[in-house]
């Protein structure tokens, strides 16, 4: 039997190149104003939309609460879940990583010699690089997501979780289009845009022979698929061709019907404001005798890809409560300066900072945990309750972590660890147990403050330089003291 | 690439004992009795009014169109929406309760039934239906969504493929909330092919923010609201 050869995710580079990437988008003015305004609008709306801060708050621990009893019984709700999408006629397939659900996927539409596929908004998907995967043997892979179908139009990844394509203004799009349709003429009406999507895809909906999409919700309890969308797309790619494959990460199954409601209301609310998406569609199998439309064939596609490894430690496990709603990314003040290409992940924000050092692995994402202020917001907006900033910290000690200290909780431990800065924390550390080290510290820092050097490689490329006092506070408090006596 | 291919069935099963024994070993021995309990949100209870009024009102802040009508008005009301449209042509579902509505309607639109399989019929779906009437199951007040159930009368692209909807709501099967719904319902016993939501026009904000109808579904909804 052939092995599958794994491929490294093509995002491993570009989040290694995560400084960068941040001075050169940092630079870009029109990138920045349109995340401004973006982050603006989706924060404006999340407020409008929880008039209780009561209610906001006891769904927040529910929902959180819901999210943790089903990691709690995880594999045994994904056997549940197999079973019974198994018995609703659904296959299951599980993959470890990306190259697995990629040859999965691809094997599945060479199978019904499928040539062009649909594809609803699926992250999941995007962090497989499904269709560069998919390119590569000849399968005509087309984004249906308006924003989806945008950046893809630009050779692009999504910016944003929800909105893929936020980081481009409609000006932009419009000359998009202009370039890449033919018979379009200019325009930045965004209806007349839309419009033009509309035309272009409804052809491909109609022609596809495969359907991807994503997955909101995975019910245990019933083998039932769930879709949050306002498009349409995700419904057209998975009633109209005849193959219909899914794919999700392993954290997305819930127990019972009864957690969707909860977690729908917060999701929706929390990414977009909305009290519900325009369609919540709930795929429980595939089409039946007697029955006129929907795919013959359902698949639904597991992915692991270094979930299990958050899953495997208490604290971290936490990350795996995340619903995709965004609002971490909406409310960051880092993201909103940097945008959402420049983490060069396919998660990027809050989220993407605490889930790719298990995706990517910390040798190439341990830059990623220290690119927050740690001021709290992702935190105190996350529909789920995770503690964001706790977990960053956490991340960078692993990432700092000797790369032999058992035991290994992360793959990649130590890749940010400098020998030189251990070295000065080691020496900091010494010199602020022992009062006659401190005292003697500063006693040298302020006599030879002239000694101080005017550049400090990062810390001055941006700031002046540090200059010590002539004196330190003890020696000032004392003189003042002894002013006073004498007085 | 080489042509002999990796066996997807067997890189499943390694997959998924793998990924199983990796969850199992974290969650040995665990007390599921012992996990907090979960208190849901206590809601105010609404009357039948304010939850019509709040289902209306949601339904059109997301640009649906509702007429109240009643079961022998239906025609009359599709007719005249039809007309508004410039549209002579509603596509509907083999139901017997709409044959008296279809026989009601103007005579010059042209009525056809749902009654072929969608596998060689797309083009003809995507490109010659112009309107569509479905039924649905009932419909939940706070968020103002309307519940279809298809089935093999009332296929599923009934409801998503031709740019107007309509679809014929009964005010009496109106629940507070999806919750409340899912429990009076015992959903989670029997659920069909699929159920879908709807909550207004097909939509999307992806260009700068920008709302936009009729981005892949229906550009209309029209709810026809029965027995207020």
């Amino acid at each position: 039997m052939k092995h599958i050869i794994e491929e490294e995710s093509k995002y491993a580079a570009s989040a290694k190149a995560f400084r960068a990437n941040v001075t050169r988008d940092l630079g870009n003015e029109e990138l920045r104003s349109n995340f401004r305004g973006a982050m603006d609008y989706l924060m404006d709306k999340r407020k409008g939309a929880f008039s209780s801060e009561d209610e906001l708050e006891v769904l927040r621990e529910q929902c959180k609460l819901i999210k943790q009893r089903c990691l709690a019984k995880l594999p045994h709700l994904l056997e549940q879940l197999e079973g019974n999408l198994e018995k609703n006629g659904i296959k299951v397939h599980w993959a470890e990583t990306i190259t697995e659900a990629n040859e999965i996927i691809a094997q599945l539409i060479a199978q019904k010699k499928g040539k062009s596929v649909v594809k609803g908004k699926s992250m999941v998907s995007e962090e497989t690089a499904l269709n560069d995967y998919l390119e590569e043997r000849n399968v005509e892979c087309l984004e249906s997501d308006m924003g989806e179908y945008i950046v893809q139009l630009a050779k692009e990844h999504p910016s944003h979780i929800i909105m893929p394509a936020i980081h481009q203004n409609k000006k932009q799009v419009a000359k998009l289009f202009a370039d890449n349709i033919e018979g379009f003429e200019y325009s930045t009406d965004v209806d007349t845009l839309i419009q033009q999507g509309r035309t272009v895809l409804r052809d491909k909906f109609c022609q596809a022979d495969v359907g991807i999409s994503g997955v909101n919700f995975a019910v245990a309890e019933t083998g039932t698929l769930c879709l949050v969308e306002n498009e349409g797309n995700g419904r057209m790619c998975t009633t109209i061709p005849d193959l219909h494959i899914a794919i999700t990460g392993i954290e997305k199954v819930i127990e019972h019907l009864a957690d969707v409601p909860p977690l729908l209301s917060l999701l929706t609310r929390s990414a977009t404001g909305q009290a519900i998406s325009t369609y919540f569609n709930m795929i429980n199998s595939p089409r039946k005798p007697g029955e006129k439309d929907g795919p013959q064939e359902v698949h639904l596609v597991l992915l692991d890809n270094g979930r299990s490894q958050a899953f495997a430690d208490e604290e971290l496990r936490q990350t795996l409560q995340c619903i995709r709603c965004g609002a971490c990314m909406n409310h960051c003040p880092v993201y909103t300066r940097i945008g959402g290409h420049a983490y060069g992940t396919v998660y990027p924000g809050p989220i993407g900072k605490m889930i790719s050092p298990h995706m990517l692995g910390l040798d190439a994402t341990s830059n990623l945990p220290t690119a927050s202020t740690l001021c709290g917001a992702c935190g105190e907006v996350c529909p789920v309750k995770i503690p964001i900033p706790k977990i960053l910290l956490r991340l960078r000690q692993e990432s700092v972590k000797p790369k032999s200290q058992q035991p290994e909780v992360m793959k990649g431990q130590g890749a940010g660890r400098n020998n030189v800065e251990a070295l000065i924390w080691k020496v900091w550390a010494q010199v602020h147990k022992s009062p006659k080290l401190y005292a003697l510290s500063m006693w040298g820092l302020t006599r030879f403050r002239f000694l101080m050097p005017k550049k400090l490689g990062g810390w001055t490329s941006v700031r002046t330089a540090p200059k010590p006092a002539a004196a330190t506070l003890h020696e000032r408090i004392k003189s003042k003291q002894s002013q006073h006596g004498r007085g | 690439m080489t042509n002999t291919k990796a066996d997807i069935k067997a890189v499943s099963n390694t997959a998924r004992g793998n990924i199983l024994a990796k969850l199992k070993a974290e969650v040995n021995g665990a007390d599921y009795d012992k996990l907090p309990k979960e208190i849901p949100y206590d809601y105010p209870e609404f009357s039948r009014e304010e939850n019509l009024a709040q289902f209306i009102s949601e339904l059109e802040k997301n640009h649906a169109q509702v007429i109240k009508t009643t079961k022998d008005n239906m025609a009359e009301v599709i007719s005249e929406q039809l007309a508004a449209l410039n549209i002579t042509k509603l596509l509907y579902g083999e139901n017997d309760a709409h044959r008296e509505v279809i026989n009601g309607l103007d005579n010059k639109i042209e009525s056809q039934v749902y009654d072929f399989s969608i596998d060689n019929n797309k083009e003809m779906l995507f490109n010659e239906c112009p309107a569509a009437l479905s039924s649905s199951r009932c419909s939940i007040a706070a968020t103002g969504s309307i519940v279809l159930w298809p089935d093999e009368n009332e296929p599923r692209s009934l409801s998503l493929v031709p740019p107007v909807h309509f679809v014929i709501v009964d005010a009496n099967n109106l629940y507070a909330d999806f919750a409340s719904l899912i429990t009076a319902q015992q959903w989670q016993d029997k659920l069909p092919t699929n159920v879908v939501l709807i909550s207004g026009p097909s939509k999307t904000a992806d260009i700068q923010q920008t709302l936009a109808y009729g981005a892949h579904g229906p550009k209309a909804l029209i709810v026809l609201l029965l027995n207020i």
